[in-house]
């Protein structure tokens, strides 16, 4: 059984006009997704700004409230608040935020920051609770000197690193890292993620990872599901996605990936061009007439795309052609 | 947890006692202090503040050696006693009654109400504030509707409806009484940056972490406006010390023979004493300019201090 | 943007309606009645019954009320036990005189304040802002009616430039020379009322300035070369002077609750006097009247400044 199975998952907001303020439309944030998250692993979820995956995450983590769905945890539908509160959902389940410096309080000192859920969640002596915090502290790679200092006082990856700190202190089984670091820079991104990969290894902890970012992605995720306008449009192992891409947006935001070998510019530069043509020629091909993903369809034991089923046979004979 | 984290780090028990002590001696010093600290520097705003806490301590002890009703006793031989004859340092008023010491007692009367009044006020403008601001939809648009309401209430006139109507009124009362109205402005600026900063995730950190709703409200969101909480106290009790006098001065403040600053600034209705008895009423008058002055001059220090740190906040 | 109008004077009604039924219990829950001191003290207690009576004062509460909105829709607001006139002709008159300090007042106060505000957002951080800023506050914070006190034994006692009390010199005669007096009773509550009045506007002014002075639509301007003067004449006034004019409803609202204080101080016959009268006098039908009036006056200032910023703010239409 997978560790959290979401099921179906719609996020509507609704829209409110004329005269009486009804709810006229909604937007579809998010628009029924299903994915499993395997315990220990680090799945993927992809697509640019505006696709809802950030809305997904938060969700999943009970911030959202989600208009109808299932996502259920040991056996319990946790969009439900009562079943969150009976499980001590959130000692299991964190969140890793994109934004260091808001997410974390600039008014609490660190030790305050990174024992709050231990302070809600397990009944600790004052000792037990500051040994803890410094050993989290000792884990992300900050000294106990940071103990009694204020968030402003540390630099973009330090404050990520206090803010996982935070996210694994309650040893949960799932954090939630929504772009964890495309806040950063390049050079501090790496150290973040070795960590966060480091405390995968060290504590058995599965991800969400959410991110733009599929260099990134393709750095830390086993399972990848790319996400477009609320709904999914391609599903699959890491070889999936990036070797054997089927839907057109999974390919241009594959074609979208900077390309640092200077030799192949022009080269990559045609391929870019290449999938655009295809993206402008064939958009009705990709999505209905209203726009939207189409649902999934099954086409290998771990790969699914959001295609109709002949369009979709048709792209694997193509792809066999062409390798072949 | 435990078992894994001893065997990932380094740190054990044996360590904690000499890692504190490092971490105290980097410890930042907290945002009160830093106001504190910047307040400090400034020598007329210190000044200030001690001579309104000189002042406040100096009515409230002298009242206490003041007979009120024998004070407000009418004596006809000092009617209108001029500043310096018959043993009066402020001469007499109408009623042949000491200014000076009627100057002490509607002070601590004065004042008295406005810390009163600021203290009920703001504490229940802030947590409507604070709660409008942090949950939204129906609580908060039901809450909003409430300030909508009250903006429209004609306040002075209202107040001395109720004065009227309730019969024996004192100090506490009418402090009540006040409060119902002047509430709303410190509510309106505290839920706007509510609304704001719950927007920020540290409130959903809170939330993950499994923190409860009053609990951020009151210990997650609050420090954070706590500046802005404080700047505000101290501006509404300069203004505070205008509400009861104001009133007093149209006669529905203080009932008659409780002096207050108000009611000896009445006198100046009296086109007699206004003219010619000008110590009848205008050291009351300057009095509240002078105290006014001070305490939102204060509050201007405070200001600065708060944003201070505040940008200590936000630098880096 | 009709729409947003319409609907904020919807939500008005159910707001006039509380407060009409909070006044009405309110001036009911006044101590005496309105007869027993004006009638002679030897009167028969059957006849001052009887009065009571007939004017309905035994019906239970809702009853009253409900006869008093349906006169009150008749524009008939009852007489003044006091005066013995129509509560609408009695205020009418007592109205005009409240409506026209408080609009010179707010005039006033716009033509101290505008250039204040913009000289002091001219000079941001230098001497005159602080000055400005300085007087802004030392005015904001000393209770007006302290100011109002020592303005009329200054300007009106002991100099004697002003009149000291009523709204027109009892010698005037009819035309210019009443106005001139009427105008002349005003002039000393208007400025002090504008004096005093200004830190809205300064403040925000100043604010807007400077905000508008460091956007990007005014460093391309600059950068482009444009005369600092006319930097200021077509981008920063014209963005920055229409969400003062918002200021004019609530100014207005301000000086209406002021009016109380100013109108005791000056002997003024307005609104503010009448009410303060009345009240010792426990007439009923003129408080209830006075109340309600002065509570719809200030909804109809805030919707006034709601729509002016709504025009100004296409943000805010939207809500």
């Amino acid at each position: 059984m997978s560790l959290v199975e979401i099921k179906d998952l719609k996020v509507h907001y609704p829209i409110r006009s004329g005269f009486w303020n009804r709810v006229t439309d909604s937007v579809k944030a998010v628009d029924g997704i299903s994915f499993n998250i395997e315990a220990g692993e680090t799945y993927g979820l992809v697509g640019e700004s505006g696709s809802g995956k950030s809305t997904t995450g938060k969700s999943v983590v009970g911030l959202e409230k989600v208009t109808s769905s299932s996502i259920m945890y040991k056996g319990k539908d946790i969009t439900k608040k009562a079943n969150r509160k009976s499980l001590d959902y959130n000692h299991d389940v964190q969140m890793i935020f994109q934004d260091s410096l808001s997410s974390l309080n600039p008014r609490k000192r660190i030790e305050d920051i990174i024992a709050e859920p231990l302070r809600n969640f397990e009944n600790l002596s004052k000792d037990e609770e500051k040994l803890r915090v410094l050993q989290l502290l000792d884990i992300v790679g900050l000294d106990a000197d940071a103990l009694y200092k204020y968030p402003h006082q540390f630099s973009g990856g330090q404050r990520q690193r206090i803010g996982v700190a935070r996210a694994v202190a309650t040893n949960p089984k799932l954090i939630i890292a929504d772009e964890p670091v495309s806040a950063l820079d390049l050079s501090v991104q790496a150290q973040v993620l070795n960590f966060m990969k480091k405390i995968q290894r060290e504590f058995g902890i599965s991800y969400l990872f959410i991110s733009h970012d599929l260099g990134v992605v393709r750095h830390m995720c086993n399972n990848i599901a790319i996400m477009n306008r609320g709904r999914l449009v391609e599903i699959g192992t890491r070889d999936d996605i990036y070797n054997h891409p089927l839907h057109i947006y999974t390919k241009r935001l594959l074609a979208a990936i900077p390309e640092t070998n200077v030799n192949d510019r022009a080269k990559h530069r045609a391929n870019r061009l290449a999938v655009e043509e295809v993206y402008r020629e064939q958009q009705d091909k990709y999505y209905d007439d209203e726009g939207k993903a189409y649902p999934l369809v099954q086409i290998s034991p771990t790969h699914s795309v959001a295609l109709p089923e002949d369009v979709a046979k048709e792209l694997i004979l193509k792809e066999g052609e062409v390798q072949a | 947890m435990e078992e894994n984290l001893n065997k990932h780090s380094n740190i054990s028990a044996a360590d904690l006692d000499r890692l504190t002590k490092e971490a105290n001696e980097e410890a930042t010093p907290s945002s009160a202090k830093i106001i504190w600290n910047e307040f400090k520097a400034d020598k007329p705003a210190m000044a200030a503040l001690i001579i309104i806490i000189a002042f406040i301590i100096f009515v409230m002890i002298a009242s206490l050696f003041i007979d009120t009703p024998k004070m407000m006793e009418t004596n006809i031989l000092n009617y209108n006693a001029a500043p310096g004859s018959n043993g009066f340092l402020l001469g007499a008023d109408t009623g042949g009654r000491s200014v000076g010491q009627q100057l002490i007692v509607g002070a601590r009367n004065s004042i008295g109400i406005a810390i009163g009044l600021t203290i009920i006020s703001s504490t229940f403008g802030i947590c409507w504030g604070l709660i409008s601001g942090y949950f939204n939809g129906y609580i908060d648009w039901g809450m909003q509707r409430v300030y909508d309401f009250m903006m429209m209430l004609p306040m002075t006139m209202m107040i001395i409806v109720l004065v009227t109507i309730i019969k024996n009124y004192n100090a506490v009362t009418l402090t009540l009484i006040f409060s119902i109205f002047y509430w709303e402005g410190t509510s309106r600026l505290i839920r706007s940056r509510t609304l704001s900063e719950s927007e920020k995730d540290y409130v959903a950190a809170s939330k993950t972490s499994g923190t409860g709703s009053f609990k951020i409200i009151f210990h997650e969101i609050m420090p954070n406006i706590s500046s802005l909480i404080i700047v505000d106290t101290t501006l509404s009790f300069a203004e505070n010390i205008g509400v009861e006098t104001g009133l007093s001065y149209l006669g529905f403040g203080l009932p008659l023979q409780t002096p207050s600053l108000g009611t000896l600034i009445a006198n100046a209705n009296d086109p007699n004493n206004i003219t010619q008895y000008w110590w009848t009423w205008l050291p009351a008058a300057l009095l509240i300019i002078v105290l006014c002055l001070s305490i939102s001059y204060v509050g201007q220090v405070v200001r600065r201090a708060a944003d201070a740190s505040q940008r200590h906040g936000a630098a880096d | 943007m009709w729409k947003t109008i319409l609907r904020r004077v919807l939500i008005m009604i159910p707001e006039i309606i509380i407060l009409s039924i909070l006044v009405f219990l309110l001036a009911k829950a006044m101590p005496g009645d309105p007869f027993t001191g004006s009638i002679n003290p030897k009167a028969d207690p059957a006849q001052l019954h009887h009065l009571m009576k007939i004017n309905g004062l035994y019906d239970p509460w809702y009853q009253q009320y409900w006869n008093w909105v349906v006169h009150l829709f008749h524009g008939n607001l009852g007489n003044s036990y006091q005066y013995q006139e129509p509560v609408t002709r009695l205020i009418s008159s007592r109205a005009v005189n409240t409506l026209w300090l408080a609009l010179f007042t707010t005039i006033l106060t716009y033509c101290f304040a505008l250039p204040m505000g913009l000289y002091a957002a001219k000079h941001e951080g230098k001497l005159p802002d602080s000055i400005i800023r300085v007087y802004t506050y030392v005015t904001y914070c000393i209770p007006f009616f302290v100011i109002l006190v020592i303005g009329v034994w200054i300007f009106g006692y002991v100099l004697g430039w002003f009149p000291t009390t009523g709204s027109i010199s009892s010698t005037a005669n009819p035309g210019i020379q009443s106005i001139g007096s009427r105008f002349y009773h005003i002039l000393l509550p208007g400025v002090l009322g504008a004096l005093f009045g200004t830190v809205n506007v300064v403040q925000y002014l100043r604010s807007e300035v400077i905000d508008a002075k460091r956007s990007d639509y005014v460093r391309t301007a600059r950068s482009k070369g444009v005369p600092e003067k006319d930097i200021y004449k077509h981008h920063i006034f014209r963005n920055s002077l229409l969400p003062i004019a918002a200021f004019a409803g609530y100014s207005i609202t301000g000086l209406l609750n002021g009016s109380l204080f100013t109108e005791t101080v000056f002997s003024y016959p307005g609104m503010g006097l009448l009410f303060i009268n009345s009240i010792s006098y426990r007439d009923y039908t003129v408080i209830t009247a006075l109340v309600l009036i002065y509570g719809i006056l200030n909804l109809l200032g805030t919707l006034l400044s709601d729509i002016i910023l709504s025009i100004v703010d296409p943000r805010i239409r939207i809500e």
